[in-house]
């Protein structure tokens, strides 16, 4: 009988699991991406609902603030990075969730100037070659902006794909998690019976 | 939210909730008899589950907790069964932070516990009552909720956030979750003393500690 209370609370417990899938889980993630100078992103529950009204800052390497600002309904912010620097972006809401994020100073375009303090972090990227000759055709500063654009619009899906994908796992955590308790308990369980036994 | 994660919290109440975490589980263990570890590891996995249970709420998520119901099936055993659940979150989920493991264990526990002993009191005053006892089972599973919702509050208060905005907006958004699990709460537990009340009887009740060892 107490087997059958926990199997119906186990039930209980996965048909409400099941029922209120695809808001799986309860972590709060932000994404974030570069195009051009503008860095725009959101912030995100595990499970794809958006956090909405919750506080954006960002800061570079060193700490020192670039950027603050809350999100809007659907989550998102922007802002306009004017150094190329790794852009530490940290979302909170005032219940305690929070998580970072971390726009390298990679994906944001060369002609930005480089962290004073921090370029530790900055690539071992070649001087911007080219920026006092002027070709007639195109300005290379131009050409590489459109290119940076163009390859962070088309990255841009694959890694929302990758988040998505971290959230397939989730099944695999949780029947392997109710798999260690049940083997915790039963080892618990043994190891009193051995107690006992040999008390006995 | 119920699951605070790492680098929110302050040093002193780190400790706080870790030396509460310790004691209590050391204590439920102590008095823990081998024949109700099975019962406890299985609420420890329905624990488990329920907080992967979302209900999106305004801008936020909320999760079911559930705490009510273990603390009032389980008593002083909530402990364990809450610290394995919410280590297992941590790591798997990333649920809560793991040094922050012990606040959270405590936010958790303490309201469990305190519940099983209000329901434990009723179910002795009242116990062939054919509804008070599942109806206050409901009220612990409500009860677990609100005082955890305002456990994290002082917890995130004690490290220097505004205690009021955020105790209004914890518990405000577990105001579902606390009908849920009332409900919730009432019915399993409803169940259980209708086909098998003897499951709810413990010899290490928290009532009865004194007396019976």
């Amino acid at each position: 009988m107490r087997r059958r209370f926990g199997s119906i609370l186990i039930l209980a417990a996965l048909a409400l699991t099941l029922g209120t899938v695809p808001a799986l889980a309860h972590k709060m993630k932000v994404f974030a991406t570069a195009e051009g100078t503008t860095i725009s992103g959101y912030a995100y529950f595990n499970g794809g609902n958006r956090a909405a009204g919750v506080r954006v800052a960002v800061a570079d390497p060193a700490g020192t603030p670039v950027f603050s600002g809350t999100t809007d309904e659907g989550g998102a912010f922007r802002f306009e990075a004017t150094r190329r620097t790794d852009h530490v972006i940290s979302v909170a809401g005032d219940d305690g969730h929070a998580a970072t994020f971390v726009v390298t100073a990679a994906e944001l375009p060369e002609r930005l100037p480089g962290a004073e303090a921090g370029s530790a972090a900055l690539p071992a990227s070649p001087p911007p070659v080219g920026s006092l000759s002027r070709p007639a055709a195109v300005d290379p500063d131009d050409l590489r902006a459109m290119i940076e654009q163009g390859v962070a619009r088309q990255i841009r899906p694959l890694r929302e794909q990758i988040e998505s994908y971290q959230d397939k796992i989730w099944w695999h955590d949780v029947l392997g998690g109710i798999g260690y308790i049940v083997g915790l308990g039963g080892l618990a369980y043994g190891l009193t019976q051995r107690r006992t036994g040999v008390a006995r | 939210m119920a699951h605070i994660p790492d680098g929110v919290l302050s040093g002193p109440v780190l400790a706080v909730g870790a030396a509460v975490t310790l004691a209590g589980c050391a204590y439920a263990l102590k008095r823990l008899e081998p024949e109700r570890i099975p019962q406890v590891s299985i609420l420890s996995a329905v624990f488990f589950v329920a907080s992967l249970v979302h209900v999106p709420v305004g801008p936020s998520s909320v999760h079911l907790i559930l705490n009510g119901l273990t603390g009032v099936a389980l008593g002083w055993a909530a402990f364990p069964a809450i610290l394995v659940a919410l280590l297992l979150q941590a790591v798997l989920f990333g649920f809560g932070g793991v040094v922050v493991l012990g606040v959270n264990v405590m936010t958790m526990a303490v309201p469990a516990v305190l519940c099983g002993l209000l329901f434990e009191t009723v179910r002795r005053r009242w116990g062939h009552h054919p509804r008070i006892p599942a109806l206050a089972a409901g009220v612990c599973g409500a009860l677990g909720v609100l005082l955890t919702a305002l456990a994290v509050a002082l917890s995130l208060a004690f490290s220097g956030a505004e205690f009021r905005p955020a105790a209004t907006l914890i518990v405000v958004s577990h105001l579902p979750v606390m009908i849920v699990e009332a409900v919730f709460t009432a019915a399993a537990i409803g169940l259980v003393l209708r086909v098998k009340p003897g499951i709810l009887d413990r010899s290490d009740g928290l009532v009865a500690a004194g007396a019976v060892k």
